[in-house]
């Protein structure tokens, strides 16, 4: 299984990845698809996301049987424990003077 | 909020084995526990979680270890990679019937002897004969250990000396040693969360004696020539710098590939016997202790034919 998070993309790309998978929440995209098409579809959204964000995941035979990866600005970054992967919540950067 | 429904929690062998966290504090907020640094606030699956390593420089707060023992996971303090302390929660089964399983072996010199038979016929490819002594098989495994290593330092490469390292000196030790210093303490962490989440007591050795985890040596034991010794020196071989963290990347995906988290508690029942309940009364218990540990349990009655009469009943009869 894939899926994919988009977030402040160009409607195009989303319009364009509901042909390989399906959308069941604005921005959330579900499936799926061989490697080789997983990545292309990486490939893409990483291309023409503008200024967005993007997160896969996909199923993996792994401890966590799932590896994620993300690309441009989130505010949330995967940390690699020695082979466990977790979600690191930035700290919000203050704009105290 | 307390876990109520203990099935809730995923079972052993569907969870994550182990996270080691160093130089930060450990700390529960909106009722997740985090992992707090310079770089932000790292989120625990802590119900999936089998063990959490403590490394130095951390520091972990009250609610925090509430949360990890309600949800049966084990804590162990490691002083520069070694283990130094464990705290576990109650395990992830209120259901008594193992733990006294252990003990009844436990206590009876020939049945025990049964057990440590068994334990040692585990790690032995051909079959222990039946005339052997105790002292002959503990010979034999003393000689199989020796080979282990050195048909693994032969394999790899790597010089070995011999087990040798100074719990006060941690970086005196050579990288082979800490190699598998840092191996045999995720593989201790597993078979100690293993035992603890099943129900046993981990100081209740059969081989091992006379220490508060002499069951965990045991069990860790069965796998430990097939498991970490030749992971330990293959990693070594590779480089010697950093083998700690690599051992613990190591470890993780081999335990995957073995299934080590599904097969330690089928393991332990087969060496205990313990495939089939023993009584017909811890076969079909009436009532699920693990869907509420509220309930009251059951009376001992070795007049009845199933050992046990239903508890939380007054037996005092009509006494208007």
């Amino acid at each position: 299984m894939v899926v994919m998070i988009l977030e402040r993309v160009p409607a195009s790309l989303r319009g364009e990845l509901s042909r390989w998978l399906i959308e069941p929440h604005p921005g959330v995209f579900i499936g799926h698809v061989s490697g080789m098409v997983r990545d292309r579809l990486w490939e893409k959204c990483c291309r023409r996301r503008d200024t967005g964000g993007i997160l896969q995941a996909w199923s993996t035979n792994n401890e966590q049987r799932f590896t994620i990866r993300t690309y441009g600005d989130t505010r949330r970054a995967i940390v690699d424990f020695e082979g466990l992967q977790l979600v690191c919540v930035k700290p919000v950067q203050n704009s105290r003077k | 909020m307390r876990i109520q429904d203990l099935h809730e929690l995923p079972k052993l062998r569907d969870g994550l084995s182990y996270l080691y966290l160093e130089h930060g504090r450990i700390d529960r907020r909106a009722r997740a526990v985090e992992f707090i640094n310079q770089e932000g606030r790292v989120l625990i699956p802590v119900a999936s979680l089998a063990v959490l390593m403590l490394g130095p420089g951390t520091s972990i707060t009250h609610e925090a270890i509430k949360t990890l023992a309600d949800n049966g996971c084990l804590v162990n303090w490691c002083g520069e990679e070694g283990v130094r302390f464990y705290a576990q929660g109650v395990g992830e089964t209120r259901k008594g019937y193992r733990l006294i399983r252990q003990a009844e072996l436990v206590s009876d010199p020939a049945r025990r002897l049964e057990v440590v038979r068994r334990m040692y016929q585990f790690r032995f490819e051909e079959e222990l004969d039946p005339a052997l002594t105790l002292q002959q098989i503990r010979g034999m495994e003393g000689a199989r250990v020796r080979r282990a290593y050195a048909e693994a330092s032969r394999r790899y490469g790597v010089f070995w000396m011999g087990r040798a390292y100074d719990r006060g000196r941690w970086y005196a030790a050579d990288p082979i040693n800490r190699a598998l210093s840092a191996a045999n303490a995720c593989l201790n962490g597993l078979c100690h969360a293993a035992i603890v989440s099943a129900g046993y007591s981990p100081g209740l050795g059969f081989i091992h004696t006379g220490k508060m985890l002499s069951f965990v040596y045991d069990v860790a034991d069965l796998y430990k020539t097939r498991l970490t010794v030749p992971l330990a020196f293959r990693l070594t071989a590779e480089s010697p710098m950093q083998v700690e963290t690599r051992v613990r990347h190591a470890c993780r995906d081999l335990f995957h590939r073995e299934r080590l988290l599904g097969r330690i508690l089928d393991d332990i029942d087969q060496l205990l016997n313990l495939t089939r309940p023993m009584t017909r009364g811890q076969a079909d218990l009436t009532v699920d202790v693990d869907a509420d540990p509220a309930l009251p349990g059951e009376l001992w009655a070795p007049e009845e034919e199933d050992d046990t009469v239903a508890g939380g009943v007054n037996y005092g009869g009509d006494d208007s």
